[in-house]
This record gives structure tokens, sequence and C-alpha cells, in this order.
């Protein structure tokens, strides 16, 4: 088992936004976790690499580097690609002074490649577009090979055609790495294409739990009323608290 | 006719108002508090980048000192203009490099530098972390495993403790030249007449006083202002709620610390 979750409580401010949620992912496995906005999806990859405590419940991990993509690439602004991918290595004390100036400009060379990007190591974040930022920022994230990967929203405001390139490298970065992966997501193509399992969330506590097959088929539901799009059905949207 | 309700009365309003007021007021002292204790655990056992010190000490005394200076000078020209006249006719004229000196030293140049420094560089620092915070740049830190504290506001902590007597020397020079200048100019004072009378007016005590007042004075200023922008939560409103807040925090730590200060040293 890679990620154990077991009856995970969240308040914000006494409102209740995960509630007594337990999930497994296994090693090697892509976990998507969908639901509307507001559902408690993204706090739930907040706890999971400690960004958030737990009011009570217990989240295991396996041993390694847990890495985080946030939604809008979250890439330092400040640092040029280079400077960004390579950041934890010269950043955090366990490898400081562990890597050289060549190293490192073949292991961020490595990773862009990875990634399908190549001599952009001097432009600085502004410069990117939209999908060549989640890119880079995927690239920082598995520069230290972690054995989990979260994802929020990694397609959100891209384009169909950038965003079918982002769930690929979804995909080949699991079995690249062998990595654990859980995938916050809205998009039903990311859905299709990046993962195995799925949870949907809704008002805080999972109201589906199944394979991405049995999601996709629609026979329960809140995954039907989230497939189709549609207003009416189990979940009130209109009236999202 | 709507109905009477408890809630929509004036002093219900301004009691909570207050309450809330009151709450934002020990959240941000708390977040402070927090902070500082991190900061200073980092600056005892001496793990400061030497890099990014470097880089940020630059940033402090440098891009901030056209603005100091024309601060400063513009405060000492305004008074010395007022006073150098007035003093003159009262024949009192050798006595205005004395006073001129006095007043830089013990208040003028490290609080109008403060208020120049708070203005052009807290709030740079406190936009610039809120800036990281609200778009997931801190988080993305602490995902990495790199403590923002060190690497963020340490350096700039330090650096502004190190930096600011730095500048408030430099810019009470460049206020009495001008203050010296414009005796000159407004009241016929002789500079040799000035020079003589202001190094009666400088005392080691004050000049002592003054360096460690104005290294508190930067090190509450890049706190108070990193502190603010790395609790920032929320969009670009909370940004600019942050920087103002960062702004306002540091006037009142300066003016605080002031007071300290003259009651340590001159009571």
């Amino acid at each position: 088992m890679s990620i154990i979750v077991q009856n995970l409580v969240k308040e914000f401010e006494g409102k209740k936004v995960l509630d007594d949620i337990s999930f497994t992912v296994n090693s090697g496995e892509t976990l998507g976790v969908v639901g509307f906005s507001g559902s408690g999806k993204s706090t739930i990859l907040k706890l999971i690499c400690g960004l958030l405590y737990a009011d009570s419940g217990k989240i295991q991990t396996t041993k390694g580097d847990i890495a985080m993509t946030f939604q809008y690439s979250a890439l330092f602004d400040f640092l040029n690609v280079f400077e960004n991918i390579s950041f934890p290595l010269v950043e955090r004390p366990e490898f400081k002074g562990k890597y050289s100036k060549k190293d490192l400009e073949r292991i961020v060379a490595e990773n862009l490649k990875i990634l399908g990007l190549k001599d952009i190591e001097d432009k600085y974040p502004s410069e990117l577009s939209g999908g060549m930022q989640k890119r880079v920022s995927f690239a920082r994230a598995i520069v230290t090979k972690p054995s989990i990967i979260l994802y929020d929203e990694p397609t959100a405001g891209l384009d169909p055609v950038s965003s079918t390139i982002i769930e690929d490298y979804i995909v080949s970065l699991k079995n690249e790495l062998n990595a654990t992966c859980m995938v916050v997501t809205h998009q039903l193509s990311t859905i299709k294409r990046a993962t195995d399992k799925i949870i949907m969330l809704y008002k805080g506590k999972i109201v589906f739990k199944g394979t991405t097959e049995e999601f996709l088929k629609a026979e329960n539901p809140y995954a039907k009323q989230f497939i189709d799009a549609a207003i009416e059905g189990p979940m009130d949207i209109l009236q999202e608290d | 006719m709507s109905e009477y309700s408890l809630k929509n009365t004036l002093s219900y309003r301004f009691l909570r108002q207050s309450a809330k007021d009151w709450k934002d007021f020990l959240v941000t002292f708390g977040n402070i508090g927090k902070d500082f204790n991190r900061v200073i655990k980092y600056i005892l056992r001496l793990e400061i980048d030497a890099n990014k010190l470097i880089e940020q000490s630059s940033r402090f005394a440098f891009d901030s000192l056209p603005i100091t200076l024309t601060i400063v000078s513009m405060t000492a020209i305004i008074i010395s203009m007022q006073i150098s006249p007035e003093l003159v006719k009262q024949g009192g004229g050798n006595f205005i490099g004395m006073m001129s000196a006095i007043v830089m030293t013990r208040e003028l140049s490290a609080i109008m530098s403060g208020f120049a420094i708070i203005s052009m560089i807290g709030s740079s620092f406190a936009s610039e972390l809120a800036s990281m915070s609200v778009t997931d740049q801190i988080s993305a830190m602490k995902v990495l495993r790199v403590d923002p504290v060190k690497y963020l506001i340490v350096p700039r902590v330090t650096a502004g403790f190190i930096m600011m007597p730095f500048v408030v020397i430099l810019s009470s020079f460049v206020g009495l030249f001008f203050a010296g200048l414009v005796a000159n100019i407004t009241a016929g004072v002789s500079a040799l007449n000035f020079t003589t009378s202001m190094w009666q007016g400088l005392f080691i005590k004050d000049i002592m006083v003054m360096l460690l007042k104005s290294a508190f004075f930067g090190g509450a200023i890049a706190l108070i202002s990193c502190s603010c922008g790395y609790s920032t939560r929320g969009g670009a409103k909370d940004v600019g709620i942050s920087t103002t807040k960062a702004v306002v925090w540091s006037f009142l730590a300066i003016a605080f610390l002031d007071w300290i200060f003259a009651i340590l040293f001159y009571m």
C-alpha cells in the first residue's frame, strides 16, 4: 500500500470540509479525486503532503518523497527555469553542496527532456505559456525522484491539446518513476486518460469510490450527474455552501 | 416598517467590528511573534545563507538610498530654512550646527530613514511574500522541504538589522551637509561656524544609540513586513491589505521602539 487514508476529518472555521474520508491508493496506481468546486479535493492533497494538519484521522504513506504540483504551477517567479527545477537539490538541507553546477545542468536537462522541453533554462516563468509552466512545475516536482506525486488540477486553464500533453506526461511520469499518483481534476479527459481509480467527493464526503471504468459507466447517480454535467441530480450545485 | 433587530443596530455593528479588529490585531501580533521566534533561532545558529544575505543587503541599503537621502535631506533643509534665520536674529547663530547635529543624530535621521525604508523596502517585502503566498509559491517551497522562513525571511531580517545603521549614518552626513548649506544661504552662517558648532553637538553616546536604534528599526521593519506578507491568504485584495498592514505596523513599531530607546537612554 502506498497511501492509506483513514477516517480523515478537517474543519475550517467550524465547517467540515472533509468528513470521515477513507481510501487507499496502491503502489503504482493513479487515483483521481473528482467533485465540484469546494468539495474538499485539494484539501486532501494538502493533508497528504503535510501542508495542512487533519483534525482527526490517519494518513499513512510509504517512505520517500512526496511531490505536489499546483493548479497555477507555483513556479518561483524570481527564479529562471534552471533555478526553479534545481531548487530542491540546491536548497534542501540534505542535498546542500551535494551537486556540482555540472551535475545540476545535466539533471535539469534530463528532466526537461522527459517533459519534452529544451533550451528554456534561462527563461523566467512569466516568459512561458501556461502549458510550459505546468511541465516545468512537473520537472521540478520529479527532480528528487518522488515515490508519490500529487497533481492539483493539472489541466485547469489549458487548451485541449495542452491538456492532452499534460495527461500523457502524468501517465509517463508514473511509469518512469514507478510512482503512486493522485490527481485532483474536473476534466473527464484527465479521468479517462490518466487515472486507474476514482473517488468522488460531495460536501466533504465520499459519494463514489471505484475504478475509472465503473465511474465512467455512470451507474452511480453522483457520477452520472458529474459526467453528464447536469444541474439536476443528487448534488445541489446551485445551493453549494 | 422593518422589524427591530439587535444585529442592525449601530452599537452592535460597532462592537462586532471592534471585536474583529482586536482579533486581527492579536493574530497579526501572534504571527509576528511566531516568525520572530523562528528567525532568531536561525540567526543564533548562524544558519544564514551568505549569498542571499548579500543580495538582500544590497537591496535594503542601495535600492532605498536615493529616496532615503532625499527624504532626510529635504527634512534637514526645511528645518534649517526655518530655524537658521530665527536663531541668527536671536543671536544664536553659533548654535545652528550643534542643534542640527543633535536633532539629526538623536531623532531625525533614524526616524525619517525608517519611514523611507518602510515605504520603499518594507512594502515591497510584504507584497512580494504575500504574492508568493497567494500563488502557492510558499506552499510549493514547503512541499519541496525548504523552509520558507529560512529561505525568505531570515536573510531579509538580517540584512535589515545590519544595513540600516549604514543607511542612517550616510543620511545623517548628507542631512547635516544640506542643513549647513541652507544655513549658509538663508542666514549667512559660514561653513566653519556651522562645522565648529556641529562638532559640539555630536556626542559618542548619541551616535551609538542612533546606530543601535537604527539596527533595531531595520530588523523590525523587515520582520514585520515579511511576516505580514508570509501570513497572507486569499487573492489580490489580500495582498493589498497585507501590504498596508505591514506599512502601518512598521510605522507603529518604529514609534514604539523610538519611545523605548528614549526611555532607556535619555530619561
